[in-house]
């Protein structure tokens, strides 16, 4: 079984034969390797390879630029190696997984539909259910090539569930075998959790969660976290939730749900982008991250700041936080998907 | 004591101690530091901290094309105009007008400004 290197830090770890890729080796050996997206489109888990062989597994992704690609970088998500490797690579505490992955299978429980594109779908392992609010997985679906990222949607629990709300692509390899194909009891491989962005409830800050279509997943579990957690009692959690079209909004009803609990006190906001929106619409309109400056502008640098959802919408946010309202990095947590 | 540099004509450095494609760091007290470039015989100056992780781009590369690439990640910037131009970098950074004078490198600190986008 391969050993790999890591030249800058001296870090060596070995890659198992269940271990589909470098990064995934390193991370549940509990080094912090530097990664985001797990999925090739982030670009944060480069690493130059310095003596060894990786096959790669797919060399087409948008992570990778022509640039890096002259420069011998590869992505570590994307290559699994052949034989013992030298690498440079990035590496931090802030990465090592709080919770170790790893891979188990589950079976579907349940599929019900949220909106017309977004159904929450629950799997039942056979032990407890082991992951920190906000955090995703990787699930294998059945003739599909490669693992695809998914938030859940739940908080972790004793009874071995995982649920997950997820959004259909038009045409999607996976969201077509997970929607039209799977049935009640088939089988899939967990292999998780993974990611930056989940709750800290040491903070001492209010909270605002913003999300964008199936970006609410991991927002709902942070809600519900802050929410039933007594140490977060008096705090505010906002939650913003854009959506193109009014059929788009879901959340409230799981939201208000959450107005009993002892933690943290959770308003729901909304807003739609569509300017064609007819005159039925009598809510807020324009952009999310709009929709937050308006109702917090000013007082976002005191908050923690959580936000999931698609690219553009996560770059908006980003940029609308960071650069005009001075919220610092460390207050801004989010994992990007493309 | 020495009067206090301007923050709009902020000595940075001497040409004659940068070549093509160097790139340092300077850290007026008080501000965020600036990396300060020499391309093709130009100077240049952009904030230092990379926009998606703490790290100084002083640290990493420049390439001829005026790229830089932080060392973290190895996205990347344009020096001149501070765009981010490769994951994982997507958010520009501030850049500050320079002028050369005697062999002078000046930083103008109280004019960063960042590219509309």
């Amino acid at each position: 079984m391969p050993l790999i290197e890591i030249e800058n830090t001296g870090e060596r770890f070995q890659q198992n034969d269940i271990d589909d890729c470098i990064l995934r080796a390193g991370l549940a050996s509990g080094l912090g390797l530097s990664y985001e997206c797990n999925s090739g489109g982030c670009g944060s888990c480069k690493f130059e390879l310095l003596e060894g062989e990786v096959e790669t597994l797919w060399a087409d992704a948008p992570g990778l630029s022509a640039r890096d690609i002259k420069k011998n970088r590869r992505l570590a998500c994307q290559s699994r190696a052949l034989t013992d490797l030298r690498i440079k690579m990035h590496t931090a505490p802030e990465f090592c997984l709080p919770v170790l992955a790893k891979r188990q299978s589950l079976s579907l429980l349940e599929r019900r539909a949220v909106t017309d594109d977004i159904a929450e779908f629950r799997f039942q392992v056979d032990n407890e259910a082991v992951f920190l609010p906000g955090q995703y997985a990787l699930l294998h679906v059945p003739g599909v090539d490669s693992p695809r990222a998914y938030s859940m949607s739940n908080l972790p629990n004793q009874n071995g569930e995982w649920a997950f709300w997820i959004r259909r692509v038009a045409n999607g390899a996976a969201t077509t075998v997970l929607f039209d194909q799977l049935r009640r009891g088939d089988r899939l491989i967990l292999d998780g959790p993974y990611g930056m962005a989940y709750l800290r409830p040491d903070s001492p800050r209010d909270v605002v969660c913003i999300a964008g279509g199936s970006g609410i997943s991991p927002m709902l579990s942070i809600a519900r976290a802050a929410a039933s957690d007594p140490a977060m009692a008096g705090r505010r959690l906002d939650f913003f939730f854009g959506g193109r079209r009014p059929a788009d909004l879901c959340g409230q009803l799981e939201l208000a749900e959450l107005s009993r609990g002892p933690g943290a006190l959770v308003t729901y906001h909304c807003s739609i982008s569509d300017p064609d929106v007819g005159s039925g619409w009598s809510g807020e309109r324009g952009f999310i991250h709009e929709l937050v400056q308006r109702q917090l502008g000013g007082q976002l640098s005191n908050r923690e700041c959580y936000l999931a959802g698609p690219p553009p919408m996560v770059q908006a946010t980003q940029r609308a936080l960071l650069l005009d309202e001075g919220v610092s990095q460390d207050q801004v947590h989010f994992d990007r998907f493309f | 004591m020495g009067q206090e540099p301007e923050l709009q004509r902020f000595p940075a450095c001497n040409t004659a101690d940068m070549k093509d494609c160097d790139v340092i760091r300077i850290e007026p007290p008080g501000l965020r530091p600036v990396a300060v470039y020499c391309l093709d015989g130009e100077f240049y100056a952009t904030d230092d901290t990379c926009t998606h992780g703490n790290a100084s781009l002083a640290d990493g590369e420049v390439d001829e094309d005026g790229v830089v690439e932080c060392p973290f990640h190895a996205g990347t910037f344009d020096v001149r105009t501070g765009e981010a131009l490769s994951f994982p970098c997507v958010l520009p950074l501030k850049t500050y007008p320079v002028v050369v004078e005697d062999g002078t490198v000046y930083v103008d600190l109280e004019h960063g400004r960042l590219q509309e986008g």
